[in-house]
C-alpha cells in the first residue's frame, strides 16, 4: 500500500451562490499521475486551486499527510511549498531570467544559498531542456518553453507533488507535445501528479487513474482502461464521445 | 528686428552682471526637486504598499480593522495634499507650526526654510505616488502573484521580489511626470523666502526691472532642465529593461547540436559518404551530369 499524499475530504467551493464543487472525496497517493477530465466549467481547475490553496475551501478538509492545511493555523506558504503547480498562463515572472525564476523560490523559501539553488535549478532547466536559455527573459521565449521553464521552476522547489492546471491549453498545437513528453519522463519517473487536462491521450496513456468530473462533483474515477473502454456513467459516455468524434 | 537685437543686448547684460544668481537659484530648483520626489517617492511607495495589503473575510477582526483603518488614513492624506494647491500648503505649513507651538517651534533661518520647502514638496509628490503605486501594483497580472504563492513565497517575498520590480519599472514614467512637474512647481516656495530659480528671476527684476529679458532667460531655463531630465529619465527606463536579446548557454556540445539540424534525411556536407557516392558527386559538380547517365 503506497503512501497517503493529499486526501481531499467532503470539499465544497462556492462563489456567492454559485455553487463550483460539491462534496468532493478524493485521495492521492505516492507516485499517482492522475488525469482530471471534464467539460469546462466543470470544476476540475477550481479543484486543483483549491487543493493548492489558491481558493479557500468553502467547507470540507485537506489532508496533506494527516494535517489539515484549509485550517487557518496552518501556514499556507508553507504547504505550498511542498505542492508544485504549473498554469495555464505559465506565470513565469517577467522581471526575472529563465535562471532566476527557478532559484528565487529555493532561494527565499527554502533559503539554500544561490550556489545550491543555481545547480539545483540548473538540473532541472537540463531536464526539461531549456538549460541554454537560463540568460533569456519570459517575453523573449515561446509558449512551449515557458511551460518547460515553469515546469523547471516547479521542480526546483522539489515538491512531493505537482499540480498541472491544463499546461498545454494556452500552446499553439506544435507546442504541445514539448511539454507533454516532459511530463510523461516525469511520469515515468515517479513523480505523484495531478494533472487538468483536455488531452485524452495523456490522460489514457500516460496517467494510472482518470478522474472524471460533472458538474463540481466527480462523477467517475477509475482507472484509464475502464475510463475510456467501458465508462459505467452515461455522462462519462457523452463526453468522451464528443472527444472520439472531433 | 531691432527689439531681437535689444533683446539680445539685455539678456547678455542680465547674464553677465546676475549669472551666479540665476546658477545659484538653479541649483537649489534641482536640489529641491530631487530631493523632494526621492523622499515623495519612497512616501508613495509606502502607502501604495501600505494600501494593497489583501485581506480576506476569514482573517481575524483585529488585522481586517488595522487594513481598512491604514486604507482610511492613507485616503485622507491622499485627497487633502492632491486638492489643496501647493503654495497654500507651504503657507499653511510654515505659519501654521509657530502657531500652534506659540513660536516654539519653527522653521526660522534658512535651514527651517528648507526643511519647510522639502517637506511640503515631499508630502505633496507621496499623495501623488501614493495612487501610482498603488495603480502600479494592482495593474500587474494576477498570475505573477499565483505563480509567486504557488512556489510558497509570502506575501512580502512575492512584493519585493516579484510585483513591486514590475510595478516600479510600470511607473517609471509616472515618477518622471513628477520629477519635472517638482522642478517646475518648486517655484512656489517664493511664498516662504526658498530662492529658487523663479525667486531668483523676481529678485533680479525687482532690481533693473528688465522683466522681459530675465522671463527668457527663466524659459530656456526651465526647458532645458526638464528636456535634460526626461532624457534621463528615458535613458534610465532603458537600463531598466536590460538587454532585447540574450545569449544561448552552450551547456555541452550536444544540446546546440539538437534541433539546429531538422532535416535528418537530406544529410550534410560533413555526413560520412562511400567513395562511389562521393565520385558521383563530385561528376555531377564537374559535368553537371554523372557518368552513368551519359
Amino acid at each position: 500500500m503506497a503512501e497517503t499524499i493529499l486526501q481531499v475530504k467532503h470539499l465544497s467551493k462556492s462563489f456567492g451562490t454559485n455553487v463550483v464543487l460539491r462534496d468532493i472525496d478524493f485521495t492521492v497517493t505516492k507516485g499517482d499521475v492522475i488525469s482530471i477530465i471534464g467539460a469546462s466549467g466543470s470544476g476540475k481547475s477550481t479543484l486543483l486551486r483549491c487543493i493548492n490553496l489558491l481558493e479557500t475551501p468553502t467547507s470540507g478538509e485537506i489532508l496533506y499527510h494527516g494535517t489539515n492545511v484549509a485550517d487557518r493555523k496552518v501556514s499556507a506558504a508553507q504547504y505550498r511549498s511542498h505542492v508544485g503547480m504549473v498554469f495555464q498562463s505559465f506565470n513565469l515572472f517577467n522581471n526575472m531570467t529563465v535562471l532566476e525564476n527557478c532559484m528565487v523560490g529555493q532561494v527565499q523559501v527554502l533559503k539554500k544559498k544561490k550556489e545550491e539553488a543555481k545547480e539545483a535549478a540548473m538540473y532541472y532547466l537540463q531536464k526539461v531542456g531549456m538549460a541554454p536559455y537560463i540568460n533569456a527573459k519570459p517575453r523573449q521565449i515561446s509558449g512551449g518553453q515557458k511551460q518547460r521553464v515553469a515546469i523547471a521552476r516547479a521542480l526546483a522547489m522539489e515538491p512531493e507533488v505537482l499540480l498541472f492546471d491544463e499546461p498545454t491549453s494556452a500552446l499553439d498545437p506544435e507546442m504541445v507535445g514539448e511539454v507533454l513528453n516532459v511530463m510523461q519522463t516525469l511520469a515515468q519517473e515517479g513523480m505523484t501528479m495531478l494533472v487538468v487536462t483536455h488531452e485524452m491521450a495523456f490522460a489514457r496513456d500516460v496517467s494510472n487513474r482518470v478522474v472524471y468530473m460533472n458538474q463540481g462533483v466527480i462523477c467517475e474515477d477509475g482507472s484509464p482502461e475502464q475510463i475510456f473502454t467501458e465508462p459505467r456513467r452515461q455522462e462519462t459516455r457523452d463526453f468522451l464521445a464528443r472527444f472520439r468524434n472531433t | 528686428m531691432d527689439k531681437l537685437l535689444e533683446l539680445g543686448y539685455d539678456i547678455s547684460r542680465l547674464w553677465s552682471a546676475y549669472s551666479s544668481t540665476y546658477f545659484n537659484g538653479i541649483k537649489n530648483t534641482l536640489i529641491l526637486a530631487v530631493v523632494a520626489t526621492v523622499i515623495g517617492c519612497l512616501i508613495g511607495l509606502v502607502c501604495g504598499i501600505l494600501n494593497t495589503i489583501p485581506y480576506s473575510k476569514t482573517d481575524s477582526p483585529v488585522k481586517r480593522f488595522f487594513l481598512k483603518l491604514i486604507r482610511v488614513i492613507v485616503r485622507v492624506y491622499v485627497e487633502v495634499f492632491r486638492g489643496t494647491p501647493m503654495v497654500l500648503q507651504a503657507v499653511f505649513i510654515y505659519y501654521g507650526l509657530p502657531y500652534f507651538t506659540d513660536g516654539q517651534i519653527a522653521f526660522s533661518g534658512y535651514s527651517g526654510m528648507w526643511a519647510a520647502s522639502i517637506l511640503v514638496v515631499s508630502i505633496n509628490t507621496g499623495a501623488y505616488m501614493a495612487e501610482s503605486v498603488r495603480g502600479g501594483i494592482i495593474s500587474i497580472d494576477p498570475g505573477q502573484t499565483e505563480g509567486a504563492k504557488a512556489i510558497g513565497m509570502t506575501h512580502v517575498q512575492t512584493m519585493l521580489h516579484v510585483i513591486l520590480p514590475q510595478a516600479l519599472r510600470n511607473i517609471m514614467p509616472q515618477i518622471g511626470n513628477n520629477f519635472i512637474i517638482n522642478i517646475k512647481d518648486t517655484s512656489v516656495m517664493f511664498i516662504i523666502g526658498f530662492i529658487e530659480f523663479f525667486a531668483a528671476h523676481r529678485m533680479i527684476v525687482g532690481i533693473n526691472n528688465l522683466y522681459f529679458p530675465s522671463a527668457v532667460i527663466e524659459m530656456v531655463g526651465y526647458l532645458t532642465l526638464t528636456l535634460a531630465a526626461s532624457f534621463l529619465l528615458r535613458l534610465l527606463e532603458k537600463l531598466m529593461d536590460g538587454s532585447s536579446s540574450y545569449e544561448l548557454v552552450q551547456v555541452d556540445s550536444l544540446t546546440m547540436a539538437a534541433g539546429t539540424y531538422s532535416h535528418p534525411h537530406r544529410g550534410t556536407p560533413f555526413d560520412e559518404v562511400s567513395g562511389e557516392k562521393r565520385e558521383r558527386l563530385r561528376q555531377k559538380l564537374r559535368f553537371g551530369r554523372t557518368r552513368g547517365e551519359r
